[in-house]
């Protein structure tokens, strides 16, 4: 991993001269994380407490370290801001934390002037939980069409087979065999939608089981 | 109804679940007036009643073929004919693949035709994805042979996953509109 550090004290971050600055007590005690990066050299100048936590890196090693490839999965060159041109604002991105694990984030990129000199200041917040919550509701909507498919259109044509069954039975033609056969054809079917319903409730109650209280979940599980 | 009278091609008929016996009865005459010879594929009603059913709209038994998937299921005895195949379980898609494959080989007639009723009774048994899989092995086998397939199903009974799928396997799909009387 390139890291390269400058002389000592280099990478004690451009903000931290400024001790008295109103600007540094916001920059460290703000809820959101924040990282300034060289647009030139693509080096990390400073990172605040949150950019720390999210990126799993401390200050100390984030300071210095070429952004791209590293907190920023794009290539060298291909800089969405300074060499693609492209404005970042408010958009669902992915940050590699320490370990390398994708984190989500949402991010904005604006330009800054510190001490005359441009910098990019990258705000993001992380929104992995509500990824992680967005793909589960996702797959939840995706079981519940499931069901409603599986159930309730078979259960319209099911309807539709016990009036033809009875229109059978009306006429005098079928034979009661015939009729028998029909019914249960129909009973063995609304069966398997039953356990259908039943696999449904047990794989969402699976599923969510976090966010089910214990109570209720045994009794969807069936325990 | 929309003429199905290309060659060889494959259809997914959709109609609301009121209709859907209503487009089994008008599909198979729309075959037997081609003079092409029915595949019924049933999930949903045993061969004796098919029979019954057919005969009263004037479709001799001996015109059609039949692979019967619920007669087994509903503990009915399984009547010899060497014009019908019987499946134990409309989830039985392995001995559903080989009886469709052993049936169209036994079919001596030139123009064939398969018709499955249908595709919204089979998710009763088997998952989306399964079925989707399933019937696209259907297809396949459908173009190779050269043989005319007619999927009936109910509309907005399938995943828009599946149906995406199924619109890419057939070559039309056709709503279902049933002919008023007088009109």
């Amino acid at each position: 991993m390139s890291c390269k550090n400058e002389a000592p004290g280099d990478n004690a971050g451009i903000l931290s001269e400024d001790h008295d600055s109103p600007f540094k007590a916001v920059f460290d005690r703000i809820q959101t994380g924040i990282i300034i990066i060289d647009p030139v050299t693509h080096k990390i100048a400073d990172a605040n407490p949150i950019a720390e936590k999210i990126l799993g890196f401390s200050k100390s090693e984030l300071i210095n370290r070429i952004c791209h490839g590293h907190v920023c999965p794009a290539k060298e060159g291909t800089c969405p801001v300074t060499d693609l041109g492209t404005s970042i604002v408010n958009e669902e991105r992915v940050f590699l934390n320490k370990t390398g694990e994708k984190v989500a984030i949402l991010k904005t990129v604006a330009t800054v002037m510190l001490n005359k000199k441009e910098y990019l200041v990258e705000s993001f917040v992380d929104v992995s939980d509500r990824k992680i919550a967005d793909d589960r509701k996702v797959a939840l909507i995706g079981f519940m069409n499931e069901s409603v498919l599986r159930i309730r259109r078979p259960l319209e044509l099911t309807k539709m087979n016990m009036q033809l069954i009875a229109d059978h039975v009306k006429t005098g033609e079928f034979e009661p065999e015939e009729i028998r056969m029909e019914l249960q054809i129909q009973a063995n079917n609304i069966t398997q939608m039953i356990k259908n319903l039943d696999d449904l409730v047990r794989m969402v109650a699976e599923e969510r089981g976090g966010e089910i209280p214990k109570e209720l979940r045994d009794f969807l599980l069936g325990k | 109804m929309t003429d199905i009278n290309e060659e060889n091609l494959l259809y997914l008929m959709l109609a609301p679940p009121e209709n859907i016996h209503a487009l089994n009865i008008a599909v198979v005459k729309k075959i037997l007036e081609r003079g092409c010879t029915p595949l019924i594929i049933t999930v949903n009603q045993p061969y004796k009643v098919l029979t019954k059913i057919y005969a009263k709209e004037g479709f001799d038994s001996t015109n059609f073929y039949v692979i019967d998937t619920v007669t087994q299921y509903s503990g009915g005895v399984c009547e010899e004919n060497p014009r019908v195949r019987y499946i134990n379980n409309p989830a039985n898609l392995t001995d559903l693949g080989i009886a469709i494959s052993e049936a169209l080989k036994q079919m001596p007639e030139k123009k064939k035709c398969i018709m499955f009723d249908s595709v919204s009774m089979l998710l009763i048994h088997i998952p989306s994805v399964t079925a989707s899989k399933f019937f696209h092995f259907v297809v396949n086998k459908l173009k190779l042979s050269e043989v005319s397939g007619i999927f009936l199903c109910v509309e907005k009974g399938l995943d828009p996953v599946i149906l995406s799928q199924m619109t890419s396997f057939v070559d039309k799909i056709v709503d279902f509109k049933p002919e008023v009387p007088g009109n």
